[in-house]
């Protein structure tokens, strides 16, 4: 309920993005009730962020029309607020909050109003019936504000359940901005849930010096890759510059595949061409122009591997890596894939450099204003920090677009010589991009990444199993919820749902705001951690939320999303390609937490079939 | 030239952009359908298309333009999209040689999944990159000659040579099957969705003629 005293929020959102109406409400301590309404038509017009119980750091009471009501912390507004507008509420995250492309401004009057502070008011309209409020059907949660997160601790500094109560907070309404850095490393794995304040200072000072070993690997590779005039591995050049650092690091809590270690060797081929080259098919590991490509005779050897799969096959991923053995072999079994066997090859190291760096120079701006002590970075920091990563060609962009390249770079390189099964695989950045900019330390960032490329790493195999294993899911879900729509798709040759494949790929990150993306993150994240956990499907009975934690959270949510446009496509798409163009420009037309609402629902009535 | 509506269309063909990563492909393809240009285009993930109307000897011809990722990672989803296409841009950067020497081998897949009738064009694009060139129009020609396709060195950026390549290969197109649709008696179209099209190499008349259809 509404503290007594506190300012209260009241939008007011009606039609489409350039018509929306916000009021804002302030009830101040004496009682006294000030109404501001905001109305395109009238008073002055300002920017979004310049309201201050937008900006401010007080709390904010909320209650949307349909009863729903809470409190949350008042930076939080601005994502719920995006979330809550339905069909344009992504645009308005971006444009009013987000960018000034749009030059959306809020008008303001302030009216002198007593006793009506309570009233708040959401009224949304949209092109799409489908996209009503989101908590039309469920209250709405609240996000994991500071103080509850406080309140979680022992004063060992250990979670007091084991983390259940966080987590079903999480997964139900997200987490405050202004905590995400301290919460998302114990949704990621990165810290156990049981682990103390103290064990928790010991890890991450472990973890920070396994992520400078990657880091200087990385420089290792950069600097001698192209010099292989013998039989050298990456750990004897490591070894020959700082000895003390090749003592393998203990953790005392490592997640899961942090046990992964190997070792990349350069070997000379005696003048020839690299091993890689020796595949049927080698022209694309000479992407390296000029000179360099005459004297590349370098070899990436890895040594072992102990990445966590989901079958057996780290042996043959090595092998698939090296270009050796039989490679593929798995790829000849998957059917319809055998037939590219003949032109696939192995990517190497200086591939994924080159590639990474296309990647990060084009990297958009729209982490600026969810960091603004990132985007404050001097163009002398930024500068030093590309050139520490070879950066090139960035001459045109902003400082702060230089600083979040270069560290782009630096994370993805570590993370290509830490997995280099996956190695780098274009759209790692844009799950990247959001990581960097909630976590200002490379190497938190680091292994907040590896923990959510635990699970999103299958995206990007050589092989294609993770993706194709995920599109399956997808049609069976919509198969199993909408037989009908199911044969229309059947019909269009469409049930593979190959017009997912983005979404799958880079999670929604293409076609939601950052806001709204991070949010379903965080509450995908959340799923992942209590199966990690073994918070099994009985606790979950309890709570409102019925729906048990499930993997596949992502998957369930891109089948709501075909389904919620189920009718527009059996009337009016004739062709597999018209789905696939309506699913790539779905941006700003997604309601994330509507989205979630749909996917639990799914999961309800379907997880045990699927 | 003017941008016409979407559905109103006398012939609709479906092209391919390949190329390798960072040559330029998306900014192509927006410069070509929506006059646009940035620096920030994303990486493409998996395909991704658009679609632009011209006029060629009175017909309206609809382009459906796949545009697709360049990383090796992405070729399996990527080519099953070369299926069906009667027209490809083959796209290199002039200023990384790399991306000219790959240049066979995206026309040897090409080749392998398209119809031998598609008509091929070699782009050079980042042309406006004057001082930076390594690969001369001369070699481009060169190439495109050995392998009997057309060439065309482009700027996305300053907006050189984009709609004149795209009309040449379309206009071609419409050529090759207007040729053919001659000899089959037939009015062509063509499916957008050529996945479903089982194209013989031997028949190329009756491959086109298979293709009749409307979309």
């Amino acid at each position: 309920m509404t503290p007594s005293g506190g300012p209260c929020l009241t939008l007011l959102v009606a039609g489409d993005r350039p018509r929306m109406h916000v009021v804002v409400s302030h009830r101040p301590a004496d009682r006294r009730s000030f109404d501001a309404k905001v109305k395109t038509n009238t008073a002055q017009c300002l920017p979004i962020d310049s309201i201050p119980s937008l900006t401010g750091d007080r709390r904010v009471p909320v209650r949307d029309c349909g009863g729903g009501e809470g409190c949350v912390e008042s930076m939080v507004v601005c994502g719920w607020s995006e979330r809550s507008i339905g069909c344009g509420g992504g645009s308005w995250g971006t444009t009013a909050v987000g960018s000034s492309r749009w030059h959306v401004g809020v008008a303001v009057a302030v009216t002198a109003m007593a006793g009506i502070a309570l009233a708040a008011t959401f009224v949304v309209s949209s092109r799409r019936g489908s996209l009503k409020s989101p908590w039309s059907r469920r209250k709405r949660k609240r996000v994991l504000s500071h103080r509850y997160w406080n309140c979680l601790f022992t004063p060992e500094g250990k979670l007091r359940d084991g983390g259940f109560k966080f987590l079903k907070k999480v997964r139900s309404g997200g987490i405050d901005p202004s905590i995400r850095s301290e919460v998302w490393p114990f949704l990621l794995g990165v810290y156990d849930l049981n682990s103390s304040a103290l064990e928790r200072i010991a890890v991450k000072a472990q973890k920070r010096k396994e992520y400078e070993n990657l880091r200087l690997r990385c420089c290792m590779l950069a600097n001698h890759s192209y010099q292989g005039n013998s039989l050298l591995t990456i750990d004897e050049i490591f070894n020959e510059v700082i000895p003390q650092c090749n003592e393998e690091p203990e953790s005392p809590r490592s997640c899961e595949d942090d046990t992964s270690r190997f070792s990349l060797f350069m070997e000379g081929c005696h003048g020839d061409r690299p091993l890689y080259d020796k595949t049927p098919d080698s022209a694309s590991c000479n992407l390296e122009e000029g000179d360099d490509e005459e004297d590349k005779t370098g070899i990436y050897h890895v040594d072992t591997l102990q990445v966590e799969t989901d079958s057996s096959d780290s042996e043959s991923s090595v092998e698939e890596l090296l270009g050796v053995a039989e490679p593929d072999h798995k790829l000849t079994n998957s059917g319809s894939l055998a037939h590219d066997t003949s032109i696939r090859t192995v990517e190497d190291f200086t591939t994924w450099q080159r590639i990474i760096r296309l990647d990060a120079i084009r990297a958009n701006a729209e982490w600026v204003i969810y960091s603004p002590s990132q985007a404050a970075v001097s163009e002398e920091v930024a500068n030093q920090s590309a050139e520490a990563v070879q950066l090139k060609d960035y001459s045109h962009l902003e400082p702060c677009m230089i600083y979040h390249a270069a560290r782009l770079v630096a994370v993805l390189e570590a993370y290509a010589v830490y997995d280099p099964e996956i190695g780098y695989c274009q759209g790692m950045s844009d799950l990247l991009s959001p990581i960097l900019t909630v976590m200002d330390e490379d190497h938190e960032a680091f292994w907040c990444f590896v923990g959510f490329m635990r699970k999103a790493r299958h995206n990007f195999r050589l092989d294609e199993v993770g993706i194709r294993r995920q599109l399956a899911i997808v049609s069976r879900i919509i198969r199993s919820k909408d037989a009908q729509f199911y044969g229309h798709l059947e019909k269009l040759q469409a049930e593979d749902c190959f017009f997912v494949y983005r979404m799958v790929v880079v999670l929604f990150r293409r076609e939601l705001t950052f806001e709204q993306t991070v949010c379903l993150w965080e509450v995908m994240w959340a799923d992942q951690a209590a199966i990690r956990a073994g918070i099994g499907r009985s606790a979950w009975g309890r709570i409102r939320l019925r729906a048990p934690p499930t993997d596949d959270l992502l998957l369930y949510a891109i089948a709501a999303c075909v389904l919620q446009r189920r009718k527009l496509i059996i009337e009016r798409y004739s062709s597999m390609d018209e789905i696939m163009r309506e699913c790539n420009s779905m941006a700003g037309q997604l309601d994330v937490w509507k989205l979630l609402d749909d996917a639990h629902d799914l999961i309800v009535t379907l997880h045990d079939k699927i | 030239m003017a941008y016409m509506s979407d559905d109103d269309y006398d012939y609709l063909f479906k092209v391919v952009l390949i190329g390798d990563s960072g040559v330029g492909k998306s900014n192509l393809l927006s410069r070509f359908t929506k006059n646009e240009f940035s620096l920030e285009s994303k990486s493409t993930i998996g395909v991704e298309f658009a679609a632009r109307s011209i006029q060629v000897s009175e017909k309206i011809v609809k382009a459906q333009i796949w545009d697709t990722a360049g990383q090796e990672r992405y070729r399996a989803i990527t080519s099953a999209y070369y299926r069906g296409a009667v027209g490809a841009l083959v796209i290199y950067d002039v200023t990384r040689n790399a991306t000219f020497e790959n240049l066979e081998r995206w026309l040897k897949e090409l080749r392998d999944h398209t119809d031998s009738n598609a008509v091929i064009m070699l782009v050079g694009n980042k042309a406006d990159l004057r001082h930076l060139r390594v690969v001369s129009t001369e070699d481009g020609k060169a190439l495109a000659e050995r392998e009997n396709t057309f060439f065309m060195e482009t700027s996305a950026l300053e907006s050189m040579n984009v709609d004149h390549a795209f009309t040449e290969v379309l206009t071609e197109i419409f050529h090759v099957v207007s040729r053919k649709a001659l000899v089959a008696g037939d009015a062509v179209a063509v499916l957008p969705k050529g996945q479903t099209i089982s194209v013989s190499m031997e028949d190329e008349v009756s491959a086109l003629k298979k293709k009749v259809g409307c979309c």
